[in-house]
């Protein structure tokens, strides 16, 4: 016999569902069934659940989502993603759990004393034996949801339009709704509004007045074809990167600082930024965009797990010393990863079901517990990413390197010498074959995290390392407290160090001496005070700094004998000797540097580690930990991964995006089909767009959003002789940007504001104020100031700060700062002083799509600030430079900078009479304050 | 801020069942309330909220989001000031009066847990300061803060309150924002976002900050979070104006009133191809606004007015020069309570770059030293700020909150000079409108350690000040990712037995 069973759902959702599944513990309990003897269900058990249970626990809506009423409902369990009974297994029931008060803030039944012992007996006794329930032993639970999003993506067909040929099947759909409505498309937008519109949105920047003037007149001939060359060339400018990597960028709150107490810079995290912007401008297929950032460290695309990171985090020296505060910062951390993955890629509040399922989506508490355990290899911090052969930072790192040993070969022809790499200090020499080396330090105190030595054979293995079979030494009576000397060779960068200090009144300095296994050639060594913070943090003050002072190597030879192979004091005076080799090593260290800037380094991207086992935490807490679970994505969705229980990280990760980009997935394509559509027209087909759940909107187009997400995964519409690639971001794009809803204008007609004010079946293009970005930039082209180079380091507004101290803004205006503001250092909480203002997002919670408010501190900064005093001098000036003289040439000059267009008679003789009395510069201030200057048009 | 989901996800049921539907005109404001209705189709029909309390979502009109909101239940207090006081003020040494410390002075703590916040815990220290009785209710309270001691018989104590972090910034987010984690509207943020403000000059939510500089959890702690960018605080104190306020010196004022006019010229044409647009309007006024609090900034902020007496009683002169400056920002606070600023957060003290215990309460060494040094700055100005409140009538309607972000423990840090964090009993204290007087709330245990009667967590205490502020913190939320969101999270319980 089945049984229907009720998954909590809105209730126009819930259906009746014929189970089908016979879960394991039910065969179990089959076999249990013959000792049941003694205990009646209907005699001894359901009175028992009448009296105490079912008054909340029974029903339609029952309390906690919990139904005693059913077998089934009982083997659920509620909220709590425990199921209430485990036949035979009292011991994992949560109901037996409950009645005995073991968690004291869980007492069932509540506001009642505990029942009696006698009655807790017979209900343990009665799960033990099997929990016997005539009639409901074949019920099973079944799980399958019917909300709209968990349903495959079906292609819907194009409605039919009379009257209408070739159009876009966008304006299809959105024709019959609004034709349904007795709406209409509004006329198209004039062709400045329509080449500024598709500008801003594409790029994020004003098209400049030349291109509005082409435009213009190549769209009086042939409007379709100069639209479509726009959009083609909007398309290949790498500006277009730009602009929609910031989306990505917001939606997992992107930041280089850590966020929490001391919000540490993250170095070099920028390099994942770039790899968005490259993905974007590259076209990278989505799938494929998804796949790296989950896995790409197996795939050559290293940096883009820096995804996986993006979210702000405690680092664990800032926890504290409690362990139960650093397992929770540990959990915390995977919260924020689950937190990216699920808003980002899965359009889910995955963070919901953390301490119990979820209240509106079939997302239980074991689902993000297996989903943690996919990612349980990620730790927040630096790695050197893994890179392709041919990926741009391995290809000019190597180029670096062949300049470097350049200079090197230079160099070794003197003599030893010694290099910079900021973190540490790399020491050349002559080869040598050696069994034991000994590095004594002139100075009374030498602070050490780790040593580490190479030879020409295998140029990256450290012989040094204990793991290798290497001894150290060093004398005892120097040894500092809290400092051992294995630390020196563990292979571990950052505080935790070896220091070695001379006795009082003795002269003997610090040494410490390494023996191997074998006698090993060697030539180099690598030596510092604390390397981690160099690979994981920067703009500290006191960073970087080496507790010891001048050293000598020496090797010991066949004869017993120690012999010098380099010391500080013999370089010194090599460079006196020969005066070249001065100029040549600051060469060499230049090129280092440039590495670092340039090449693969080390880089906040992620670090990973060994995955531990993986625990659903009962009510979220690591201190209660419950069943052991294995990686895998959302039961509801058929997340179970082909992997063994022991598979590594790279392995499940890999298993995992594998799941999230198979075209069978109902999510992937419809969040960001959805996502792009937002972006585009100002408002998901999903207003919330990321929350795909009961709880978040449903699409106000829902055909054309499945038809957008089909036409995603499998291009349907030839629009060039290529195959068009599947996944296609920029394909997507360009169809809506080239559909005539987009195209429309934006001027409201009072009939249809009658109908929808807002605009959601898109009457009009609706209007809207731009975001910060888009603003900051465009005064900047306006100026001819904007650097338009692509990557590379964020340009920085903020001071070098103290390790506890905050960031605050020393210059955020000046020429160092005229880049797009995608590369402006963003900094998690810390208030930029002009676009913070404007909805910019303080980078702590996933901003799926951010507010457009209004405040006066918005207008105070556009009218005061001196980005915009000094920009509005450089437009005038440039407007002054343009019309030789000609005052009235002048003022039409900034509104086209500014506007694209010329100033009307009352605007220009406004604007004349302004610029005569006072000057041209307030001029350009006015206009950058407008509202045609800060709204789409 | 028109989002759809954010103005009517469950608010336009009630609207609906008002009737509001055939009301709706077609000026600006019918436009913003029509929007506001248009998505009824479009999004699923159940309260998401997890309490399934529905919630009341504030009307905010696009043209001016700080205009005056009704709240939810009639209460005294309209107004609120919250002194914050990073570092973790030791409640032991202070307010919580424990005279088991003194007997076993020196002794090893019976209760020991293994390692606290910066490791293993010391011996059992008594208060570095004596206690006396004070005033009519003859509650404890040491001589580190004599003048807040005087006024005991006007406070509302919570002694039981626990958090859920020993850590600052985290203990910080909790307080301010509800969460430990980072990006969550601030308790000012929500204030503002539910009730707009009475004054239309000034900015709804003032954060004035320490002069040393923000605490550790910088702009968390008056931020937006995921409100709209209008809610946050505006940053300024009685020394330094807000960032961008002053028209730029290189400018004359007839030229930067001729901008204006120019700007205004703009807008208008503009504005005849959007008749009606809420959004286009609302810029132009926010305009407005701004030109206004140019003026009304400065006003506020110049202390010239106030009387000699006045100055001598905060404390301005014969301290410190910290003392001098938290006093100025003391009478800024006053000042912007008396002009109908909704929420003023007044910072006693910043992040620690200045060195450990310096800059704030945190005094993991030296705590005598160190505690002195911020009571001398701390205790006559506040002392002062509260009794000119309340000499002034301001208290009648203002709730006053002095908070920080959890305790100090019972014993020694080691063995040193200093306490570490102590999440498991901390204490606050209410003042002003709707507020019991020389009350107590809770108990910790006789060492301090632990809350032991009437336990308050952090939800509790915000539920209880916006409860205060008449809003009820199960239906005052904001959609945001998934969730209706609340400052209370999915907790807290209003504390009856403090309300007047």
């Amino acid at each position: 016999m089945s049984i229907s069973f009720h998954f909590y759902l809105p209730r126009h959702n819930r259906k009746t569902i014929v189970g089908l599944l016979i879960p394991a513990f039910f065969v179990l309990a089959l076999c249990h069934q013959s000792y049941a003897e003694g205990i009646d269900f209907d005699r001894d058990i359901a009175p028992l659940l009448k009296e105490h249970c079912w008054d909340c626990h029974s029903g339609k809506d029952p309390d906690s989502k919990l139904n005693l009423d059913r077998r089934v409902g009982a083997l659920r369990g509620g909220d709590y993603g425990q199921p209430a009974i485990v036949p035979g297994k009292p011991e994992k029931s949560f109901m037996i759990d409950v009645i005995n008060h073991r968690d004291p803030e869980l007492k069932m039944p509540p506001d009642e004393k505990k029942l009696p012992q006698k009655t807790i007996a017979l209900l343990t006794r009665w799960v033990k034996e099997g929990a016997d329930w005539p009639g409901q032993m074949k019920d099973v639970v079944e799980k399958k949801s019917g909300h709209w999003s968990f349903q495959p993506v079906t292609r819907p067909e194009v409605p039919f339009i009379s009257g209408k040929k070739n159009l876009n099947p966008i304006d299809a759909f959105l024709l019959r709704k609004l034709h349904d409505k007795k709406l209409g498309y509004s006329k198209p937008a004039d062709a400045r509004s329509q080449i500024r519109r598709v500008s801003f949105v594409l790029t994020g920047l004003a098209p400049t007045p030349e291109a509005t003037e082409a435009f213009i007149k190549s769209y009086a001939n042939e409007p379709d074809v100069a639209y479509e060359k726009l959009v083609k060339r909007l398309l290949d400018s790498p500006h277009f990167g730009e602009r929609w990597a910031q989306h990505w960028l917001d939606v997992i709150r992107w930041a280089e600082t850590n966020g929490s107490e001391s919000n540490m810079y993250r170095k070099n995290a920028w390099i994942y930024r770039d790899y968005v912007i490259r993905s974007f401008n590259e076209d990278k297929s989505y799938d494929q965009f998804l796949f790296e950032q989950i896995a790409g460290d197996t795939v050559g695309a290293g940096e883009a797990i820096g995804y996986l990171v993006a979210g702000p985090h405690v680092p664990v020296a800032t926890v504290g010393q409690e362990p139960s505060a650093r397992r929770q910062a540990r959990a915390d951390r995977m919260d924020e990863i689950l937190q990216t993955v699920g808003a980002s890629a899965m359009g889910m509040t995955i963070g919901c079901a953390r301490c119990h399922n979820h209240k509106f989506d079939p997302i239980s508490i074991r689902d993000y517990y297996a989903m943690s355990a996919v990612f349980q290899d990620i730790e927040f911090g630096s790695r050197f990413p893994e890179l392709a052969e041919d990926h741009p930072r391995r290809v000019r790192g190597q180029e670096l390197y062949r300049l470097i040993d350049k200079h090197r070969k230079i160099l070794s022809e003197t003599g030893p010498w010694e290099e910079n790499w900021t973190g540490y200090r790399e020491l050349h020499f002559p080869s040598v074959t050696t069994q034991s080396v000994r590095i004594s330090f002139q100075s009374a105190y030498a602070r050490i995290d780790e040593l580490e030595i190479f030879g020409p054979l295998e140029r990256d293995e450290n012989l040094a390392l204990a793991s290798m079979g290497t001894k150290v030494d060093s004398p005892e009576e120097m040894k500092v407290p809290r400092s051992g000397l294995h630390k020196i060779n563990d292979g571990e960068y950052g505080t935790e160090a070896w220091a070695g200090k001379s006795s009082k009144g003795s002269k003997e300095k610090p040494w410490v001496q390494f023996t191997f296994k074998k006698l090993h050639k060697i030539n180099r060594i690598k030596i510092s005070t604390n390397r981690l913070e160099n690979m994981q943090t920067d703009y500290l003050t006191g960073m970087n700094r080496f507790s010891f002072g001048p050293y000598k190597v020496e090797v010991l030879d066949d004869d017993g004998q120690w012999n010098q192979v380099a010391s500080i004091g013999q370089i010194k005076k090599l460079d006196h000797k020969h005066k070249s080799r001065i100029a040549t090593l600051k060469k060499l260290n230049e090129l280092v540097e440039q590495l670092s800037e340039e090449g693969p380094r080390p880089s906040f991207v992620a670090q990973l580690i060994r995955p531990v086992k993986s625990h659903v935490f009962y009510r979220g807490s690591p201190e209660t930990p419950r069943d052991e679970v294995f990686a895998a994505g959302l039961a509801e969705l058929n997340g179970k991964l082909p992997l063994k229980p022991d598979a590594s990280g790279k392995e499940r990760r890999v298993a995992f995006a594998k799941w999230l980009t198979s075209p069978d997935h109902p999510l992937t394509a419809r969040v960001e089909a959805n996502r792009l559509w937002h972006h585009i027209f100002g408002k998901g087909i999903v207003t919330t767009t990321s929350d795909f759940g009961a709880a978040g909107a449903l699409p106000s187009h829902p055909e054309l959003l499945d038809w957008l997400a089909a036409e995603f995964k499998t291009p349907s519409i030839n629009q060039s002789e290529r195959k068009q690639q599947s996944w296609s971001m920029k394909y997507l794009i360009r169809l809506m940007v080239t559909s005539q809803a987009f195209r429309q204008s934006s001027f409201p007609r009072i009939e249809c504001l009658a109908e929808d004010a807002d605009s959601v079946l898109l009457w009009r293009f609706p209007t809207r104020r731009m975001a910060a970005e888009v603003i900051r930039d465009s005064i900047l082209q306006s100026s001819g100031s904007l650097d338009a180079s692509i990557g590379g380091r964020s340009f920085r507004i903020h001071n070098v700060k103290k390790r506890y101290a905050q960031w605050f803004v020393t210059d955020n205006y000046g020429p160092h700062t005229w880049r797009r503001m995608i590369y402006q250092e963003r900094m998690r909480r810390v208030d930029d002083q002009m676009f913070t203002a404007f909805d910019f997002p303080d980078c702590g919670q996933i901003r799926p799509k951010r507010p457009i408010s209004t405040t006066p501190l918005q207008a105070l900064n556009l009218m005061n600030s001196e980005f915009v005093i000094d920009q509005s001098k450089r437009i005038a000036d440039l407007a002054n430079q343009d019309s030789n003289g000609d005052q009235s040439a002048a003022v039409k000059r900034c509104f086209e900078l500014l506007l694209a267009r010329k100033p009307n008679e009352g605007e220009l003789k406004s604007s004349l009479n302004l610029a005569q009395v006072h000057s041209l510069d307030i001029v350009c201030r006015a206009i950058i304050n407008s509202n045609e200057f800060a709204f789409l048009p | 801020m028109n989002n759809a989901e954010n103005l009517s996800l469950l608010g336009r049921r009630m609207l609906d069942r008002r009737g509001f539907l055939q009301n709706t005109g077609l000026s600006i404001s019918g436009i913003a309330l029509a929007s506001m209705l248009a998505s009824d189709d479009s999004l699923a029909d159940e309260p998401k909220t997890v309490s399934s309390k529905i919630p009341i979502r504030p009307q905010i009109d696009p043209k001016n989001p700080y205009s005056p909101r009704k709240s939810h239940f009639e209460m005294p207090a309209k107004q609120v000031l919250v002194i914050y006081c990073p570092g973790a003020v030791s409640h032991v040494d202070t307010f919580d009066y424990k005279p088991t410390l003194t007997k076993l002075h020196g002794q090893k703590p019976p209760i020991i847990p293994a390692v606290t916040f910066e490791g293993p815990p010391g011996n059992i220290a008594k208060p570095f300061w004596d206690f006396k009785p004070r005033g009519e209710t003859g509650k404890m309270v040491s001589d580190l803060l004599p003048n807040l001691a005087n006024q005991v018989d006007d406070f509302c104590f919570f002694h039981a309150l626990t958090t859920d972090t020993s850590a600052h910034p985290q203990g910080e987010n909790f307080m301010n924002t509800g969460f430990t984690m980072e990006g969550f509207p601030s308790f000012g943020a929500w204030t503002t976002y539910a009730l707009g403000t009475e004054d239309q000059e000034l900015p709804a939510f003032v954060a004035i900050n320490d002069p040393r500089g923000l605490a550790r959890s910088g702009k968390n702690n008056f931020g937006n979070g995921f409100l709209p960018a209008a809610f946050q605080g505006t940053d300024f104190n009685a020394k330094n104006p807000p960032h961008n306020l002053n028209r730029p010196r290189e400018l004359s004022a007839q030229a930067d009133r001729s901008t204006v006019d120019l700007l205004k010229l703009l807008n208008a044409q503009h504005l005849t191809k959007y008749p009606g647009d809420a959004d286009l309007a609302g810029r132009i006024a926010s305009y407005e606004l701004a030109g206004k609090m140019q003026k009304s900034i400065p006003n506020v902020m110049d202390l010239t007015g106030e009387t000699k007496s006045t100055i001598k009683a905060y404390g301005v002169e014969g301290g410190s020069k910290l003392r001098s400056e938290y006093a100025k920002n003391c009478i800024l606070s006053r000042r912007l309570l008396e002009k109908g600023v909704r929420v003023v957060q007044l910072f006693n003290g910043s992040d620690p770059s200045g060195g450990n215990g310096i800059t704030n309460w945190d005094s993991h060494a030296n705590i005598a030293k160190t505690h002195a040094m911020q009571a001398e700055i701390m205790d006559q100005p506040t002392a002062a700020l509260i009794a000119d409140l309340k000499q002034r009538g301001l208290l009648d309607h203002t709730l006053v909150v002095w908070a920080t972000e959890f305790g100090r423990m019972p014993f020694l840090q080691g063995n040193g000079t200093g306490r570490d964090h102590n999440p498991g009993a901390f204490t606050c204290f209410l003042t002003g409108a709707g507020v019991k007087q020389g009350f107590s709330y809770g108990e910790s245990d006789e060492f301090g350690f632990k809350a032991l009667v009437n336990p308050t967590t952090v939800y509790d205490f915000n539920a209880t000040l916006l409860h205060l502020m008449g809003l009820d913190h199960e239906r005052l939320t904001f959609y945001h990712n998934g969730l209706e969101r609340r400052l209370t999270n999915v907790h807290g319980h209003v504390i009856e037995d403090v309300l007047a």
